[in-house]
């Protein structure tokens, strides 16, 4: 494809782990282990940092093949009131949550813009930390929600192989590749202090794909220095749609990129989700995942009431509560950090913006 | 008689003397080096028109070895 | 060796030399020839007639393929600087500028305030601004940002011999910057030239090393021939540290037992 960022073709980038990744590696899996613990503990200590996700909204006009909520799924549709929000993250708050991330589908007149901006205002006067997952914007729109309170963006390109992205991208304004490798540099552009990024595991063959997602994480650290970043590594889960993937991620290979992301990137947060099982969160706590989310619900709201016949966007496979997962964490000699930021610092970014 | 500062020193020159004459006083005229008369770089080609007044202060600077 | 690309120049050579310290020019002039350099850098310096014998300028052009790089050394403060910039210019005709300014005249280290400031200016009016830093992550950053063509971090103080004390430093700065990063000041031997190429310098400046050595021209040879190892060396993919760290149980047994 013509037009691809020198920064993702560059083999050089991540040429230090790919050696790493491949199964027939001569290093093994337990010094993988041992390093990427070593540079965890020097650097992150024994904590772990926690956050709970909200959506918003599963209103979508995408057509996205590994999604639930993609627009032909036979999912009940809905978005939060106001109130709703409100309440939804009182209660979250109430549970120990200092930490949220806001989700919603494509852009629809439903959940558009303004919608997400005093969804963001809201959460920005209940909680320390206020991320968001959604549609596509301009630098002007993350501007705005930067000087609302929000402090962080995830953005997955789920797939950073383009012939295979056109593939699942059924329909829908996601199916442009390269403004999809370009938000978390508009984000950034426009004073957003925190990107996340991540592929959705299994839709691509994974050591090319872990390796690009190196790349991009080593871009946005030289070209935008005072960002924050964090890498997730979100596998696919079942979901409505019964979407199943190419490749298959095993919990070996999933533990080894982790392993040597931790080493290639000895001082970014590296994120798991609820979408692992709790033997393998528990598993990976301390050795190289400094970020986790916690008791997630990814139905639209469903912190007050779960609504049991409402289908979330993925299955959640570690249901711990908060109480629960933290005890786990503690019996690893780990302190689960809910809260490690005042909201006065939440303006946005004052340096210089990036051409 | 006028007195400039040359290079830090004073010295008497006769009035109406050009960049260029004060250049051969000191031995300049076929090195390479700046000249800048009070902290306005002359060009070498307006060294012979350029007129030294009382009180200039003149700095001729060349290239040596250093890191 | 790739060549290295510093604004519209190409240099096949990495080694960057300086000129100070040599008994005499000859020496100097010698030594540039045995390293291969193709970039020099000089002092301005109020003209004296006994010292004129030597013109520097046209010993150095009459050398093939040598760029000057004027430095700003004497200057104290950011304006300064800037002057001493303007008339090397003039004088060299070249657009290279090392922003040198060292307000102690022992220790000799670099004034970070004064060097962005002189930075900032001479990069807005063209110059290859080339500033010798502390080795400080964000200073270099913030030195890209205004435009510099280059960062050159110290390695130790000037003339300390003290090598890559900042290594792990420059580490950081190699790592985030999209600039050449050229380390500058404190080698001692062309060995620590060879592993600060390994760590992925773009080039290193050398002066002291070579202009005390007892035989500078020689020292001068082994410098270049060091650089272009490191350089070798790493875009051929230096073999990883192996993890030195060993658990005393398996860290990785949770895996054999999840699906």
């Amino acid at each position: 494809m013509n037009g691809l960022p020198t920064w993702l073709t560059n083999k050089k980038a991540s040429d230090d782990i790919a050696p790493l990744l491949q199964n027939d590696s001569s290093v093994s899996l337990e010094s993988l282990a041992a390093e990427a613990r070593a540079i965890t503990l020097s650097r992150f200590g024994r904590t772990m940092s926690l956050y709970a996700p909200l959506y918003l909204s599963n209103f979508c006009s995408s057509g996205c093949a590994y999604c639930g909520y993609a627009s032909d799924r036979a999912t009940r549709r809905r978005r939060l009131e106001f109130e709703e929000v409100r309440r939804e993250l009182e209660g979250m708050k109430k549970m120990g949550i200092h930490d949220v991330l806001l989700l919603t589908g494509e852009r629809t007149s439903a959940a558009g813009f303004d919608y997400l901006r005093r969804c963001v205002e809201i959460a920005a006067e209940i909680m320390a930390k206020v991320s968001i997952e959604a549609f596509p914007m301009h630098v002007n729109e993350y501007r705005i929600l930067a000087e609302s309170g929000c402090t962080g963006i995830t953005i997955y390109q789920e797939t950073y192989n383009a012939e295979q992205y056109r593939r699942l991208h059924r329909w829908g304004p996601k199916q442009n590749f390269l403004e999809r490798l370009e938000l978390p540099e508009r984000a950034l552009q426009a004073g957003i202090k925190t990107v996340g990024i991540g592929a959705l595991l299994g839709l691509s063959e994974p050591v090319e794909e872990a390796l690009k997602v190196l790349r991009h994480v080593r871009h946005l650290s030289r070209t935008y220095w005072r960002a924050g970043l964090s890498v997730s590594f979100p596998r696919i889960r079942p979901q409505t749609g019964g979407f199943q993937p190419d490749f298959t991620v095993s919990d070996h290979f999933l533990a080894r990129m982790i392993f040597a992301f931790r080493i290639g990137l000895p001082d970014v947060e590296l994120v798991l989700s609820t979408r692992e099982s709790p033997a393998f969160r528990d598993g990976m706590a301390g050795l190289a995942v400094t970020r986790m989310s916690i008791a997630s619900k990814t139905t639209v709201g469903g912190y007050l009431e779960p609504d049991g016949n409402e289908k979330g966007q993925f299955e959640v496979n570690d249901d711990r509560d908060t109480k629960t997962f933290c005890k786990a964490l503690e019996a690893k000699n780990i302190e689960p950090v809910f809260k490690n930021w005042e909201p006065v610092y939440n303006g946005p970014s004052t340096g210089q913006e990036q051409t | 008689m006028i007195t400039i500062t040359l290079n830090g020193q004073q010295r008497e020159i006769q009035e109406g003397s050009s960049v260029e004459d004060i250049l051969g006083i000191i031995g300049a005229e076929k090195q390479r080096v700046a000249v800048v008369v009070n902290e306005n770089i002359v060009y070498p080609e307006k060294r012979g028109s350029v007129l030294l007044q009382e009180k200039d202060l003149v700095e001729v600077l060349s290239f040596v070895a250093g890191g | 060796m790739d060549s290295l690309q510093i604004g519209t120049y190409t240099f096949s050579s990495r080694l960057i030399l300086g000129t100070g310290k040599f008994g005499n020019i000859a020496s100097m002039v010698d030594a540039v020839r045995a390293s291969g350099t193709q970039l020099v850098t000089v002092a301005l310096r109020r003209y004296n007639r006994e010292q004129a014998e030597h013109d520097l300028f046209t010993t150095l052009a009459d050398l093939e393929g040598i760029t000057l790089m004027p430095n700003t050394s004497g200057a104290s403060n950011a304006k300064e600087a800037v002057r001493a910039a303007h008339i090397s210019r003039e004088l060299s005709g070249s657009p290279f500028i090392k922003v040198e300014i060292h307000p102690n005249p022992q220790h000799l280290m670099p004034d970070p305030i004064e060097t962005y400031e002189a930075c900032r200016i001479l990069a807005g009016e063209g110059f290859l601004v080339m500033p010798y830093i502390p080795a400080d992550p964000v200073l270099a950053k913030r030195l890209e940002d205004a435009g510099c063509a280059s960062v050159m971090p110290l390695g130790s103080a000037i003339g300390s011999g003290q090598g890559l004390a900042t290594a792990e430093m420059i580490r950081l700065i190699i790592r985030e910057s999209t600039i050449p990063v050229i380390v500058d000041a404190g080698l001692r031997s062309p060995s620590e030239a060879c592993a600060a190429m390994e760590m992925g310098c773009a080039a290193v400046l050398v002066n002291s090393a070579i202009a005390v050595a007892q035989s500078p021209p020689e020292m001068a040879a082994a410098f270049a021939e060091a650089v272009q190892a490191g350089y070798r060396a790493k875009a051929a993919g230096i073999m990883p540290k192996s993890g030195s760290a060993i658990a005393t149980s398996p860290l990785t047994s949770f895996l054999d037992r999840t699906s």
